[in-house]
C-alpha cells in the first residue's frame, strides 16, 4: 500500500472507536479470573488485550498526526460507503439471512441475479443467463462432486437428487 | 533394495498413479478456490476413501496436499486473494507483478520454486527423518511459544502501512481465537453470556470474510475501471531465472522444512518467515520489495512447499502432525490400524518409503500440471467483475456454510467481511488478524505449559529463555525484528528500511 500523504475521511473516529473495542475487551479479559495466576484461563487474554490498547493508542496518536485530508459525511460517503458498496454489501445481508429457511438454490440464483444486475449493467437476460450458468457450475462441483452439504430449504433437492440417482445409478455402475 | 521397490510402488501401479495424478490436479484447484482449504477437502476426502485401501486413500491426499499448497498462489498473483493461507506472502509480490503483465511469468516462477522447494522438502524427510525428529522432540514449550510470537510479529511487521496497526490487528486475531470455552479449564472467554460464542468463532469463517467478501467490496471501488489484462504466456520460466534465484531457493527450501517439521505450524509461517529473510538477503532487488519482485515469489513458493515434506517429518516419526493437514491424516492412519509414532519406520518402513515415493510423484505432476493448464486457469481474471464478484461472495458464502454446516458461520463469514472492509479502508492488515486466530491456541496452550513447567517461577522461566540456545536464538531474532522498526535502530538502517518497507 503507498504511504498515506492524508487522514482518510472517518479515520479518527474508526481509530478511536477501535481503541474504545480493546479497552471493552481487555476489562472484559479482567473479568475471566482477573490476576490470580500467571497460568490461568485469564492471562493470555489479558496480555493480548493489553497489547491491542497500547498498539491501538499508538495508532490513534499516529493518525492525529497525519495532515488533514477530506473529512465531513459527504466525503466519507463518497470514499469509504458509497452507494454501490452499501446496496452490495444490503444484498449479501439478505443472502446470508434467507440461505437457511428458502434453500440455497433460490437465494443463490436470486442473489446473483440481482448481483449482476446491479454490478454488471448488462440487462436482465445476459445477467439471467450468466447467473444460472455458474449456478450450475458452483452447483455440480460442490454439492455433488465435493459433497457438499447446502441448505436445501424449500426445494425437495435430496429427493429429487435420489430419484435421478435411482433411475441412473445402474448405468453409471453406482451402487 | 526393499525401500526402493515402496519409493517406486506408485509409479508403476496404475491405479495409485491415476490416483496421485487426480489429486494434484484438483489440490490445484481446491487451493485456488478461496474459502475451499486443502484441510477441508482432505477431511471430505476420509470420509469418502474411508472403505478404501490405505495405499489409495495416502496417494490422494499426498497429491492434494502437494497441488493444493501450490495452488494458492495462483489465486493470489491473478487476484490478490491468497487461495489457502499459506499463499499469503506470496501475494505480495506476485500480484503486483500480475497488474504490470507478468502474471505468467510470476506462475511459471512460482510452479518451478513449488518443484525445487518440494524435492528439497522430500529429500529431507527421506534423509534426515531421523535426525530431524530428534531435533523437534527438543523443542520446549517456550520455544513453541517464542516461534508463533516471531511468526505474528514478522507478518505484523512486513504487512501494511503502520507497525501499530499490525500488532493492533494480530493481538485483536489472539482475541478472536480465544473466544469461548478455554481447553483447560473449561472457562468461558468472551463469550458475553451468548451461547452461540461458547465453541469459539471458526478461524475459516473470519478468514473468507477477510479476504473473500472484504476484498469483493473493496473491489467495487474500482468496478469501472478497465481490468489490466492479466497476460499469461510465457509460462515456462526462463532458465537465467531459475539459475539466478536458485540460491535464494535453497535457503527458503531450508527455512520451509525446519519450520514444516516443527509441530504446529505449517506453510503459512514457512512461507512469511522465508519472504521476511529474501527482503534482508536480497541486498539490490531489480523491483523494490511490494512492487513486484521475484525473489517475493521464489521464497515463499519454495518455503510453503518445503514445508510439505516437512510435516510429515514428525507425523511420521513421531506421531505428531506437522500441520493440519497431517493432523487429518493422523486421524485417518489411525482409522486403518496404522499407528504413526517412533516404532512404525521400525515396524512398517514400507509406509514411509511408499509416502516418500508418493509425494515425489505428486511433485513431478506438479511440474507439468503446473505449467501447462494455466491459460484456461486465468480464464477467471478476464470475466467481468460485474460477475466475478456476485461469484466470489457466492463462493464465500459455500465455504463458510460448509464447514460446519451452519447457517451462523455464513452470518459471521458475513460480519467479518463487512468489519474487514473497513479495517482494510482505514489501513489495519487483515494478514496479522488471521494468523493471531490461528495461533491464539498455540501461544496460549504453551505460554501455560512453560510457566507450568517452571512452577510459576518467572526467573527460571527468563533464565531458560537465554540460556537455551534455540530459546535463545528465537528471542533473539523477535527483538530483533522490533527493534528494526522502532527508534532504537541506528539512523541508517532505518531510511533503508523505509526505502523497501513502504509496501
Amino acid at each position: 500500500m503507498d504511504p498515506q500523504p492524508t487522514r482518510r475521511p472517518g479515520e479518527t473516529v474508526f481509530t478511536v472507536m477501535m481503541l474504545l473495542l480493546s479497552i471493552f475487551l481487555l476489562w472484559n479479559a479482567y473479568k475471566i479470573s482477573g490476576f490470580s495466576s500467571k497460568s490461568s484461563p485469564g492471562a493470555f487474554p489479558l496480555a493480548a488485550t493489553l497489547v491491542m490498547v497500547v498498539a491501538g493508542l499508538v495508532a490513534v496518536f499516529n493518525t492525529l498526526r497525519l495532515p488533514e485530508g477530506p473529512k465531513g459525511f459527504s466525503a466519507f460517503r463518497s470514499q469509504v460507503a458509497p452507494n454501490l458498496v452499501l446496496a452490495f454489501a444490503g444484498l449479501i445481508l439478505f443472502y446470508g439471512l434467507a440461505l437457511e429457511s428458502v434453500g440455497f438454490i433460490l437465494t443463490s440464483l436470486a442473489f446473483l441475479f440481482a448481483g449482476m444486475l446491479l454490478l454488471h449493467r448488462q440487462g436482465i437476460g445476459r445477467s439471467l443467463m450468466y447467473s444460472v450458468l455458474s449456478l450450475a457450475l458452483v452447483y455440480v462441483t460442490f454439492r455433488l462432486v465435493f459433497k457438499v452439504v447446502l441448505p436445501e430449504g424449500i426445494i425437495p433437492e435430496r429427493r429429487i437428487l435420489a430419484e435421478i440417482g435411482a433411475v441412473l445409478g445402474p448405468y453409471l455402475g453406482v451402487r | 533394495m526393499e525401500a526402493l521397490k515402496y519409493f517406486t510402488m506408485a509409479w508403476f501401479d496404475p491405479n495409485l498413479l491415476f490416483l496421485t495424478a487426480i489429486g494434484t490436479f484438483a489440490g490445484i484447484y481446491i487451493g485456488a478456490i478461496p474459502g475451499l482449504s486443502v484441510t477441508m477437502a482432505v477431511s471430505i476426502l476420509i470420509g469418502f476413501t474411508f472403505s478404501w485401501e490405505v495405499n489409495s486413500a495416502l496417494a490422494l491426499i499426498a497429491g492434494i496436499f502437494t497441488g493444493g499448497v501450490y495452488g494458492g498462489s495462483r489465486t493470489a498473483i491473478l487476484l490478490n486473494i491468497p487461495g489457502a493461507p499459506a499463499a499469503i506472502a506470496t501475494g505480495f509480490d506476485g500480484y503486483p507483478l500480475a497488474k504490470k503483465g507478468e502474471a505468467g511469468n510470476a506462475i511459471g516462477i512460482s510452479t518451478v520454486m513449488s518443484v525445487i522447494g518440494g524435492f528439497f522438502g522430500i529429500l529431507v524427510l527421506a534423509v534426515g527423518a531421523p535426525i530431524i525428529s530428534e531435533f523437534a522432540v527438543r523443542v520446549q514449550p517456550r520455544d513453541y511459544l517464542l516461534l508463533a510470537l516471531m511468526g505474528v510479529l514478522l507478518v505484523g511487521a512486513l504487512s501494511g502501512e503502520s507497525l501499530a496497526k499490525g500488532i493492533w490487528a494480530a493481538a485483536f486475531g489472539m482475541v478472536l481465537g480465544s473466544v469461548g470455552l478455554d481447553p483447560l479449564t473449561v472457562e468461558e472467554r468472551f463469550t458475553f453470556g451468548l451461547p452461540q460464542l461458547t465453541n469459539g468463532i471458526s478461524a475459516i469463517a473470519v478468514m473468507i470474510g477477510m479476504f473473500g467478501l472484504s476484498e469483493a467490496l473493496i473491489l467495487l471501488h474500482d468496478l469501472d475501471k478497465k481490468a489490466i489484462k492479466q497476460r499469461v504466456d510465457n509460462i515456462v520460466p526462463k532458465w537465467s531465472d531459475i539459475k539466478k534465484y536458485f540460491g535464494l531457493s535453497m535457503q527458503s527450501s531450508a527455512i520451509g522444512v525446519t519450520v514444516g517439521a516443527l509441530p504446529g505450524t505449517g506453510g503459512d509461517i514457512a512461507a512469511l518467515l522465508a519472504y521476511d529473510h529474501a527482503k534482508r538477503v536480497t541486498k539490490n532487488p531489480e523491483v523494490p520489495f511490494g512492487q513486484g519482485a521475484k525473489e517475493g515469489i521464489v521464497a515463499p513458493e519454495a518455503a510453503n512447499n518445503a514445508a510439505v515434506g516437512g510435516s510429515y517429518i514428525p507425523m511420521l516419526t513421531l506421531g505428531i502432525p506437522g500441520d493440519a493437514v497431517t493432523a487429518v491424516i493422523i486421524g485417518a492412519l489411525f482409522i486403518k490400524g496404522l499407528n504413526p509414532g517412533p516404532l512404525m519406520l521400525i515396524e512398517k518402513p514400507h509406509m514411509f518409503w511408499f509416502t516418500v515415493g508418493n509425494l515425489t510423484l505428486a511433485n513431478c505432476f506438479l511440474l507439468i500440471f503446473g505449467l501447462t493448464g494455466i491459460k484456461i486457469f486465468a480464464k477467471i481474471v478476464e470475466i467481468p467483475k460485474g460477475v466475478l464478484l456476485p461469484l466470489i461472495v457466492l463462493l464465500s458464502v459455500v465455504g463458510a456454510y460448509s464447514i460446519n454446516n451452519s447457517a451462523d458461520d455464513v452470518l459471521w463469514m458475513i460480519a467479518f467481511g463487512v468489519f474487514g472492509y473497513f479495517l482494510k479502508l482505514y489501513g489495519y492488515q487483515t494478514g496479522p488478524l488471521i494468523l493471531g486466530i490461528i495461533l491464539a491456541r498455540l501461544i496460549d496452550d504453551n505460554w501455560r505449559r512453560a510457566i507450568i513447567s517452571e512452577r510459576g517461577d518467572m526467573t527460571a522461566f527468563f533464565l531458560n529463555l537465554v540460556s537455551s540456545p534455540l530459546s535463545a536464538i528465537l528471542l533473539g531474532i523477535i527483538v530483533a525484528v522490533l527493534l528494526s522498526k522502532t527508534p532504537l535502530w541506528p539512523k541508517r538502517a532505518q531510511t533503508k528500511a523505509r526505502a523497501e518497507g513502504s509496501t
